[in-house]
Parts: structure tokens; C-alpha cells; sequence
């Protein structure tokens, strides 16, 4: 059969307003997902038991567990427990930050264990208060290390957002299917749209390479 | 809130029959992933650049897009474009296998790439051809290296199954969405299909935590 990607241009439009939602999507989901990443992985790693085992068992269960799964039980289940009406965006925002939460908060647990005792030492040695400790000590070596991993949790939200597709959000993905349904032409439509998803996730992947190594000179180790 | 919670009307045949076929992608996906994944890694890290680019260009369209997008891709257009009428389960193990050989390619890479130097030199002085190698001295190294890293790749795989109830197969998931409509009890099945989810990748996650601890012991 005769391909003829030349269609694609007449759905430019609609293709460009799909891939503005995915995108958008993405972006808030990182900044809430980080933010709530942050202060879970600190729960994980605190002294209290209580924070530890609600932690652990949040960041378990997200991570256990298809992502497709989170969001059907988001979309469809969450409004009858709470018996209010949530929009699309807020379920698919709701359902994306709480996955990116329990990632990313991993990613802070690893960069906070890898700050060494000797740290520490030095901080008591210097009778700085536990309030410089954290501040001034754990959380700009913490944060610096936790970079690179942490923009490959993004590359990883980015590529799960189309997921958003299968409960109805007109991401990039629902709108490609959907152009791809009424034209009857597939292949031209689904290729383009995982070129869109290639090209955008591909130079981040790159950008995680360098950005290690710059962090790795940084650090001098 | 008035919601009354009702576990009985969710019946457990089609959920069991769905979690086999769930496991069988799985197993069947990851046969492939860990199978194939080895020459593709030897693949990737050719000197000849005509081998070399192909390969990273598959193993990165594979890494870079969203699975979704690739299942999709895969049940509407391998048809088109070849001809080929393949059962939707082959299919569906085919676009997992497939995505899963480039992660694992992944893996093995890292793996090869830390075979001490000095093993090599070894296998050289003792006459070995490159082809005995790879096969005595690479591949058994790096194999149990990446060990850790093949689980985690093979739980993802695993969460990513749930996918194919997108094109119809007919999986945990899909049993689930179906179940969920005919019963008007969404709550009840999708957490039940969650916690199946979950009972199954918890444990091997346990594990994985507990090679990667036993070999930090035996590094230090």
C-alpha cells in the first residue's frame, strides 16, 4: 500500500494541540511529583516509625503496580469515594503525581543515604544546629546528586503520560489514535506520533549523560 | 460518603483467567528480553559503525517512546505494512519481547562494559578465540552482573502487560475493565486487580533488593 505522510500535515493542528496537553501534563506533574518525591523520601528515611511504614507502604504500592491500573483507579474510582466530579486533567494530574511521587522519592532516598557519616561528623564537629545540618549540609548534596536521576524520572512521567490516552485525556497519544481511526491510515499517523515522543525524549536521555558527568566532576568522585 | 462496598459480586474466574494469560506474555516477553538481549548488547557495542548504529537505533526508539504508543503501533501497523495476520497474543509478546530485549540490551552493556580488563587480557594470553571469549569468560560475568537489573526490567515488563487489554488481549486487565463495567463495581475490581498486581511484583522487587545488598557485601 501507498504510504502518503503528507495527511499528517492537514492534522498538524490538532496533532499540536495534543502534544500541548501531554506536555503541560508532564510539567506540572514534575513540579507537584518532585515536591511530594522530597518529602516522602525524607519520611523514608526518618527516625519515626510511623512515617517510615505509611511511606514505605505508599512508595511500594505505586511502584507494585501497573501504572494503567493507578489510572483506571483514579479516573473511576476515586470520584465515588469522594463523591465529587473530578475533570480529566485533575484525575490524570492526580494519578501521574502520586507515580512520579514514589519514583522520584527513591531517587532522594539513594542520594540521601549516599551522604557519608563522615558528614555528619564534621557538622557535630563544628557545632553547627540540626537546622544548618540539613539545610546548609544534606540538602545541596542530597539534591545535587539526586539530578541526574531525577531527570530521567521525568523522561520516564513523559513516556507514561500517554497512558492518560486510554481513560480519555486528549493527550498526544488519544489524538494520534484518533486521527489514525478516521483516516484509516495508521501508519502514517502512529509513526509520526512516536517520532514527536522520540525526538522529545531522546535528547533528555543525552542530557541525563552529561548532566551525570558534569555532577560526578562537581562532586570529584 | 454512602458508598457501600460489595467484594461479592466480583467474580474470580475470568480475574484468574486473566492473570494466566498476563503471566504467559510476561514469561513469554521475558524469555525473549533476556535471550535476545545479549547478542543485541554485543550488537551495540560493535566496532563497525554499520552494525553498531542500526541496533542502538532500535534499542533508543525503543527506550524513548511510550510503550503504549509501541503496542498500538504494533497491532495496527506490522499488519498493514507486512502482510503478516499473527493471533493477538503474538502479537502482544512480540511488542513486549521486542521493548524488553532493549532494555535488557541496556543491562548487559553496563554489565559487559565492567568485566575487568585484566579477564580479557587472560582469556588472550591463554590462547582463547574471540568467539570462547565472549562464551567463558563475558557471558558469565556479566549474565550474573546484571542479574539484579534483568528482575527489575522483567517486573517492569510484568506492569507493562497491562497495556494489551488496550488492543484487546485478553488479560488481567482487560478482564478487569470488562468486569468492572458488567458489575458496576469499579472500587471492588480494580482494587482487587491491584493488590494481583502487586502480590505478584513485591516479592521478586524483594529479591532484587536483596542480590543487590548480598553483592555490595562481596564487593566490600
Amino acid at each position: 500500500m501507498a504510504l502518503d505522510f503528507s495527511i499528517i500535515l492537514r492534522f498538524q493542528e490538532a496533532l499540536l494541540v495534543g502534544l500541548w496537553m501531554t506536555i503541560k501534563l508532564t510539567l506540572i506533574c514534575i513540579v507537584l511529583g518532585c515536591s511530594l518525591g522530597f518529602f516522602i523520601g525524607l519520611a523514608r528515611t526518618s527516625r519515626s516509625t510511623i512515617l517510615r511504614a505509611v511511606s514505605s507502604v505508599y512508595v511500594e504500592f505505586f511502584r507494585g503496580t501497573p501504572v494503567l491500573v493507578q489510572l483506571f483507579w483514579i479516573f473511576f474510582c476515586l470520584p465515588l469515594i469522594l463523591g465529587v466530579e473530578l475533570s480529566n486533567l485533575t484525575s490524570g494530574v492526580i494519578a501521574l503525581t502520586l507515580y512520579m511521587g514514589a519514583i522520584t522519592s527513591e531517587t532522594f532516598r539513594a542520594s540521601l543515604k549516599s551522604i557519608g557519616p563522615e558528614q555528619f561528623d564534621a557538622c557535630v564537629a563544628l557545632g553547627l544546629p540540626r537546622r544548618v545540618q540539613v539545610t546548609n549540609v544534606v540538602l545541596p548534596q542530597a539534591v545535587l546528586r539526586a539530578i541526574p536521576t531525577l531527570l530521567s524520572n521525568c523522561v520516564s512521567l513523559f513516556k507514561e503520560s500517554a497512558l492518560v490516552s486510554a481513560v480519555g485525556m486528549a493527550d498526544l497519544m488519544f489524538v494520534g489514535q484518533n486521527i489514525s481511526n478516521n483516516t484509516a491510515r495508521p501508519i502514517e499517523v502512529l509513526t509520526v506520533v512516536a517520532l514527536i515522543y522520540f525526538v522529545i525524549a531522546f535528547p533528555l536521555t543525552r542530557a541525563v549523560t552529561l548532566v551525570e558527568r558534569r555532577v560526578l566532576a562537581k562532586l570529584a568522585i | 460518603m454512602g458508598y457501600s462496598f460489595d467484594f461479592q459480586s466480583v467474580s474470580f474466574g475470568p480475574l484468574w483467567e486473566g492473570l494466566i494469560v498476563t503471566l504467559e506474555l510476561t514469561v513469554a516477553a521475558n524469555i525473549i528480553g533476556v535471550v535476545l538481549g545479549f547478542p543485541l548488547a554485543l550488537l551495540i557495542m560493535s566496532r563497525f559503525a554499520p552494525v553498531r548504529l542500526p541496533a542502538m537505533l532500535f534499542v533508543e526508539f525503543f527506550r524513548c517512546t511510550p510503550a503504549i504508543v509501541q503496542i498500538v503501533w504494533f497491532f495496527y501497523c506490522v499488519p498493514m505494512l507486512f502482510n503478516v495476520f499473527l493471533g493477538s497474543m503474538t502479537m502482544g509478546i512480540l511488542a513486549l519481547g521486542l521493548n524488553l530485549m532493549a532494555f535488557n540490551a541496556e543491562a548487559y552493556r553496563a554489565a559487559i562494559q565492567a568485566v575487568p580488563r585484566e579477564q580479557l587480557d587472560a582469556g588472550i594470553a591463554l590462547g582463547l578465540n574471540p568467539l570462547q571469549r565472549t562464551l567463558y569468560i563475558v557471558l558469565p560475568t556479566a549474565v550474573r552482573a546484571s542479574i539484579p537489573v534483568l528482575l527489575t526490567n522483567g517486573i517492569g515488563i510484568f506492569q507493562q502487560t497491562a497495556l494489551v487489554a488496550i488492543v484487546a488481549v485478553q488479560d488481567l486487565m482487560y478482564q478487569a475493565k470488562t468486569l468492572a463495567t458488567e458489575t458496576y463495581r469499579p472500587i471492588e475490581t480494580f482494587t482487587i486487580v491491584a493488590l494481583v498486581y502487586f502480590a505478584v511484583s513485591f516479592p521478586v522487587s524483594q529479591i532484587v533488593g536483596y542480590l543487590e545488598r548480598r553483592r555490595q557485601l562481596m564487593m566490600s
